[in-house]
């Protein structure tokens, strides 16, 4: 730790974090992230409202900027009075947390089928390939509408049917980076150093494949958000009393024509997060590009 | 037991190639090789793309597995040797230094691996080391916690001598150790595997195309066409007296960078042939400038001991004379 | 009209990165007449293949070139329209690539490729185009020319691609080939014959060639001419007998010194070598660029950039020695220990 040169030589992933920070989207979209991740977190210190507590005195009151807006209910009330404010901001727990539970699930799953196709390839190679194949041959809402149909709906059943269903681009991403990575001559010299495979695949083969898979997790983070939002939406998500912005659509509508700033506030929240977590994605994917090449 | 570092008799391997349709074909990539190379000498390994060199490498590293024959290092089988075990005893060095350092690793790390590896000392003893082999293969102390992309070509193969050195393996297996070095710190790296092979006492087995690196370094030189050994024999010898038209033209295709020279009429004829499909008889004989019928028809024994080659008509030894000694086979 | 073929003059090459600017070439002159080979010679890094793409106007799209001027046979090219560099790439300037795996379009036949050159800048049937491929194939000894125009890049042999490689560039007849690295990726016992036919095409036809490569042994036997790049900037000219011969630059006399050539050189002599590693080209230069890694650099070379100085007629170094290698002790290239110099 002694080291007292001040031109202390920077890893590839800290050169990278030093791109990303030179970099607008990666401020943009992080800043956007933490945010709501804040928000989400600090729900209950930002509102004092119960996001499922009905007060049917206060049903259809319009957000602040309208004019019959008052600073009670800053988003306004639906239908059953509950504070609109309050439910997009429990909502945001919902759509972060699905998004990160079925991210672990999904890449979890993807990442290790990937490597494997990859680094070993043969049969592992076609049996893993002839799943991927299965697995996009199914349409996803379908499964999902169906899986819940058939066995009812929980959070939890929600959570696991997504991941289950979107490791796919993880499996193919991974496996055609490992095998990219496979062929280069350091991981033929830490087989003939004596490496166990474990520490190949984990040592030699997962760090320098980090840049795609950071990629990858963002856009399946987006696409698991905007599938909890579609399966809530047509009710088979997330069941009250609990929120998601999918279901405050939902909710809302039949009051299209009529209030459609009850639909616009949770899509708007929804469109904020993806757009923010594809910036980071495409931030990631710009600086780790080039040092490939290097 | 035996003096020999390496023994291989009659190693062969085969890669199944097929396509999705066509039919499984066979490429022999080694067609039965012979080599011997004696504690502390160094085996030169010469030949051209396709010839089965790099194969004949992985096979000694324990990458992959011969189809058959027998390989034996330090008088035991290879197969016989642990994981840990036979990395302990063979090493490589590869061509290209830009893909053979994980490029997330410190040299610091990357130097240390094989010890890291095998679980020796902790890791503070194992960084000593590590500086002590940087410092040993002329890495200046500061680049050590440098990572590869820091590192200039020369430097950064500097890195993988350091590490396939610091486990004190006996056999070092240089795979085209300069090939892609420029050549102002080509000879830098000649001259540390120089030192270091009689430092160590190593046995190494220089694989390269470039037979000025292969003269500048070997005690024995084998020549390899088309996944078998044409000629071998002491370096001096060989260089000095080519048996086999092959090795003939490959000494001439040496262009010595000196004023007046001209470009040489190496005699060959057609390309390299697929190995896919090698030719009949001698595998040289559609290239070769004095082959005959019988070339075509029957594949030439191994002749000669010290120097051995495999032809119908060795130059220099009398043609005739040579063609009609050659054994009869059943 | 027997003026040179080529004329390049004060040819640089700027490319900013990240807010500050690379200067891979810093100063170029080079002359090519009709009927030589001029070959360029040096190290990774070191400007050749830049300077190669900037005569044929084929630099990166970041690349800034600027020049005094860079004429072929009278006509100032560097200033040419996008238009005009159409007409002239393949037409009167063609080039050959290292690797001829990468540098043929694998989705096309060899006859169509061919074809295609020549139907861009002649007017000529299709047939006759034709005929012409098969002539040049045969030319360059590809064996049974009017098959292989029906063959896909994949299906030949490096030798072969490269043989018609040439043939491509020979195609329109230009004047001026420009051939980068031709034989570096190809097998020794091919090398020799490449080189061959491409110094025997250069008699017969009395094109001017410029070979880019780093190996001198590749130089010796073709080359009339040889120019040596360090660092961006021309250090020695000179006929290939005289550089070879008598180098007169340190840089060139390291390179030579560093090459083990069998016969010459005893096994496992301690070889020569440069030391420290090629500085990275930014900013403008203020002492010598080979001040660095000069065994023989002295105080004067520090004080600001070297002029290049004629010696004879055609023959130029820029370096501040008396140019008389006699003088100097071979014996400190081999004195380093490490490619580490002290700073």
């Amino acid at each position: 730790m002694a080291n007292s040169t001040n031109i202390a030589p920077l890893s590839p992933g800290q050169l990278a974090f030093r791109r990303a920070l030179r970099h607008g989207g990666f401020w943009t979209g992080g800043l956007i992230i933490l945010v709501i991740v804040l928000a989400a977190i600090f729900a209950p210190l930002l509102t004092p409202y119960d996001p499922a507590l009905q007060d049917l005195t206060q049903r259809y009151i319009p957000p602040v900027w309208s004019e019959k807006g008052t600073w009670d209910h800053i988003l306004g009330t639906d239908n059953l009075g509950r504070d609109y404010f309050a439910r997009v901001l429990y909502g945001t727990r919902i759509s972060l947390g699905i998004g990160l539970l079925t991210l672990l699930i999904s890449g979890t799953i993807g990442v290790s089928l990937g490597i494997a196709a990859g680094y070993w390839g043969g049969w592992p190679d076609l049996v893993i390939n002839f799943l991927i194949t299965i697995r996009l041959t199914l349409p996803v809402v379908l499964v999902a509408l169906v899986v819940v149909a058939l066995i009812g709906n929980s959070l939890t059943l929600l959570v696991l049917v997504i991941g289950l269903l979107l490791w796919d681009r993880f499996a193919i991403v991974v496996r055609s980076a490992t095998q990219q990575v496979a062929s280069r001559e350091y991981i033929t010299s830490a087989r003939a150093i004596g490496s166990s495979t474990p520490r190949i695949l984990f040592r030699e083969i997962l760090p320098n494949i980090t840049g795609p898979l950071i990629v990858v997790a963002s856009i399946e983070i987006a696409h698991a958000i905007l599938l909890e939002a579609a399966l809530s939406f047509l009710g088979l998500g997330v069941q009250p009393p609990q929120v998601s912005w999918g279901l405050m659509v939902a909710e809302a509508k039949s009051q299209l024509m009529f209030r459609p700033w009850m639909i616009a506030i949770p899509g708007a929240a929804l469109v904020l997060l993806i757009f923010a977590i594809n910036l980071v994605g495409d931030t990631v994917r710009d600086v780790t590009t080039p040092e490939g090449k290097a | 037991m035996t003096s020999d570092a390496l023994i291989m008799r009659g190693v062969t391997r085969d890669y199944p190639v097929g396509t999705a349709f066509g039919r499984k074909q066979t490429l022999r990539a080694l067609r039965g090789i012979d080599l011997t190379v004696g504690k502390g000498r160094t085996l030169g390994l010469v030949g051209e793309s396709g010839c089965g060199k790099s194969t004949l490498a992985k096979i000694l590293l324990g990458v992959e597995q011969a189809s058959s024959g027998e390989v034996l290092v330090e008088g035991r089988p290879i197969s016989g040797y642990g994981r840990l075990e036979r990395a302990g005893l063979i090493q490589p060095v590869f061509q290209d230094p830009y893909s053979s350092l994980n490029p997330r690793m410190t040299v610091e790390t990357l130097i240390a691996a094989p010890l890291a590896v095998r679980g020796i000392g902790d890791s503070a003893l194992r960084r000593r080391r590590a500086r002590e082999m940087a410092a040993l293969v002329g890495l200046p102390d500061h680049l050590v916690s440098s990572y590869p992309s820091q590192l200039s070509g020369g430097q950064r193969q500097r890195v993988a001598i350091a590490r396939a050195l610091i486990g004190e393996p006996r056999i070092l297996i240089c795979d085209e150790p300069t090939s892609a070095l420029d050549v102002s710190v080509q000879s830098q790296i000649l001259n540390l595997l120089h030192r270091l092979k009689s430092e160590l006492d190593l046995t190494m087995i220089l694989i390269s195309h470039n037979l000025a690196v292969v003269h500048h370094l070997a005690d024995e030189v084998a020549v390899m066409y088309l996944g078998q050994i044409v000629e071998s024999g002491p370096s001096a010898e060989v260089f000095a007296r080519p048996r086999h038209p092959y090795t003939e033209a490959l000494l001439k295709a040496v262009l010595p960078p000196r004023a007046g020279v001209r470009l040489p009429e190496l005699g060959l004829e057609a390309e390299f042939p697929s190995p896919l499909r090698p030719p009949s008889g001698c595998a040289f004989h559609p290239r070769c400038r004095v082959a005959d019928g019988l070339c075509a028809e029957r594949a030439p024994e191994r002749d000669g001991t010290n120097h051995s080659f495999r032809c119908h008509h060795p130059l220099g030894g009398g043609d005739q004379a040579a063609a009609m000694t050659t054994p009869e086979t059943a | 009209m027997d003026g040179p073929i080529l004329e390049v003059a004060g040819l640089r090459v700027d490319i900013p990165v990240d807010g500050s600017t690379l200067r891979p070439v810093r100063r170029v002159d080079l002359t090519v007449g009709r009927g030589e080979t001029v070959a360029i010679v040096g190290e990774s890094g070191c400007g050749k293949s830049l300077t190669a793409l900037s005569i044929m106007g084929l630099l990166p799209r970041s690349a800034r070139p600027s020049s005094d001027h860079v004429r072929l046979k009278g006509e100032d090219i560097s200033k040419a329209s996008p238009r005009r560099w159409r007409k002239l790439r393949g037409d009167r300037i063609a080039m050959i690539f290292q690797d001829p795996m990468t540098a043929l379009d694998p989705c096309y036949r060899i006859g169509d490729q061919m074809v295609e050159i020549l139907r861009q800048h002649r007017s000529i049937s299709r047939s006759d185009a034709q005929a012409r491929a098969v002539e040049l194939l045969g030319k360059v000894g590809v064996p049974t020319p009017e098959e292989r125009l029906s063959q896909f890049p994949h299906q030949l042999s490096g030798g072969l691609r490269q043989r018609v490689m040439i043939a491509m560039a020979l195609l329109c007849e230009p004047e001026l080939v420009i051939a980068d690295e031709p034989t570096t990726a190809l097998d020794v016992t091919i090398q020799a014959q490449i080189l061959r036919l491409l110094r025997d095409i250069q008699r017969e036809t009395g094109i001017g060639l410029v070979l880019i490569t780093h190996d001198l042994g590749v130089v010796a036997g073709v080359a009339d001419r040889i120019v040596v790049m360090y660092g961006g900037e021309v250090v020695e000219t000179g006929t290939c007998d005289e550089v070879l011969g008598a180098p007169l630059h340190p840089y060139t006399e390291g390179l030579l010194r560093s090459i083990p050539v069998p016969g010459e050189t005893r096994q496992g002599e301690r070889l020569g070598f440069i030391p420290g590693v090629v500085p990275r080209q930014s900013g403008e230069q203020t002492s010598c660029g080979f001040l660095k890694r000069c065994p023989y650099a002295m105080a004067e070379c520090a004080g600001g950039p070297v002029a290049i100085r004629d010696i004879a007629h055609g023959r130029g170094v820029r370096c501040l020695l008396p140019p008389d290698p006699g003088a100097r002790d071979p014996g400190l290239w081999t004195r380093f220990e490490t490619e580490e110099v002290a700073s």
